[in-house]
């Protein structure tokens, strides 16, 4: 048995959305027990009055990342079968910007919203709805911005690879980065903490 | 020591689990290099014995037709012979060159050279490079010329048989091939055969999307 499982043909496309339909759930109650249901908490983050999102995000990174490396240093995995999205960067760039903007008015990202909407939230079905008419409005013009959507391709592009450096050295500044975060975070939300509407309230 | 240990929260005992697992890391090497070729040999002993690594020539024919491009179609043939007649959609790939080639391990390559011999030799090859999905066209360029390009009908063929020789003509007048209804001089005909047949553009079909996959 070796990883990356569905690459290596253990399960044919039938039964690997089965399996991604289980994932999804984990998922969705994963996000929610983390509290990412509730449009507050996320938008607290761009206050840093609630770094609960960057916590909860950087700590999966660091987990999947230091498992992904060790399962393949000792031969479990096939790193190279793993599936690295290509990056356009200056589109994903505004992407990114566009969706901010999204996350910050609306108080959701694509994901979150779901999650919002499956706990019967108002705010979260007006949210994925949102989304729809977005993807709608997106699909339709896309003819006439596919050149720039895909410009500036870079290739399936890793930090190792960037920067020239130790596949493993690049392991250790991530999980330092993500530490030097946490604290950063703690510190943040004790600083703006009377920006809290939840501790105003 | 213990006593400090148990002492910490637990959000900051995962950050010591993570620091130690970093610091590791950095003298733990490359993960790329970490998976050692092992050839499963019953593994490739079984697919051999269940036929599921041989593509039928007419049914890469049809997915020619129908446009499919979720395989990278290799000719393994030298640069001249793959100069005089390619099947449409194939990228020429040398054997000897095929170790150093950029094809990706995920995905699906079909192989194909004049008959099964070196064909099946590319496949090995890639296998032990830990490729997984790799087909081969079953009976090479031979079969494909028997099959697609010049079918031929027996005098003595029975209802199904010509019922299907009727769909295969289609396809083999679709590369620009000759069925051959003739049954006397199929010797004859045979032997001028190989000329190359290419109607289809070549260059076309060369830059293909690749699948897209994540989210």
């Amino acid at each position: 048995m070796n990883a990356p499982f569905f690459k290596f043909e253990y399960f044919n496309f039938d039964v690997s959305l089965i399996i991604a339909f289980i994932i999804g759930i984990g998922f969705g109650f994963a996000l929610e027990r983390g509290g990412f249901g509730n449009a507050k908490i996320l938008a607290a983050q761009f206050y840093f009055s609630n770094m609960r999102v960057l916590k909860v995000m950087f700590t999966a990174i660091v987990t999947a990342m230091l498992g992904i490396y060790f399962l393949s240093v000792i031969g479990f995995m096939d790193l190279s079968l793993v599936y690295v999205s290509e990056t356009y960067i200056v589109p994903q760039v505004l992407g990114g910007l566009i969706l901010g903007f999204g996350f910050i008015v609306g108080g959701y990202c694509p994901g979150t919203s779901l999650v919002s909407a499956a706990t019967g939230r108002l705010d979260g079905f007006m949210f994925v709805f949102g989304v729809i008419a977005g993807i709608f409005v997106f699909g339709e013009m896309f003819p006439l911005i596919e050149n720039f959507y895909y410009s500036t391709n870079l290739g399936s592009l890793t930090l190792p690879q960037y920067f020239n450096l130790p596949y493993g050295l690049v392991v250790f500044f991530v999980v330092m980065m993500a530490l030097g975060a946490f604290a950063a975070a703690e510190w943040a939300e004790k600083k703006f903490a009377d920006k809290n509407p939840e501790n105003s309230l | 020591m213990k006593k400090f240990f148990s002492n910490l929260s637990t959000p900051k005992k995962l950050a010591l689990v993570a620091i130690l697992l970093g610091v590791v890391a950095v003298f733990a090497g490359n993960p790329y290099m970490g998976s050692e070729v092992r050839v499963n040999t019953k593994d490739l002993a079984l697919t051999t014995v269940k036929n599921s690594d041989k593509i039928k020539p007419l049914e890469l024919a049809d997915w020619i037709i129908k446009g499919k491009a979720d395989y990278t179609l290799v000719d393994l043939r030298s640069d001249d012979k793959f100069g005089e007649y390619f099947i449409p959609t194939a990228m020429n790939i040398p054997l000897v060159q095929l170790p150093e080639s950029d094809l990706l391990r995920n995905q699906k390559i079909i192989l194909y050279a004049d008959d099964d011999v070196n064909t099946a030799q590319a496949w090995f090859i890639l296998k032990s490079k830990n490729f997984n999905g790799v087909y081969l066209l079953d009976g090479g360029l031979k079969k494909w010329q028997d099959e697609v390009l010049f079918p031929k009908l027996a005098v003595n063929a029975s209802k199904e048989e010509i019922a299907q020789f009727e769909k295969v003509k289609e396809i083999s007048k679709y590369f620009g091939g000759v069925p051959q209804t003739g049954s006397t001089e199929t010797i004859d005909t045979k032997v001028q055969m190989p000329t190359p047949q290419v109607t289809t553009q070549p260059g076309a079909t060369k830059t293909k999307k690749k699948k897209r996959e994540g989210c």
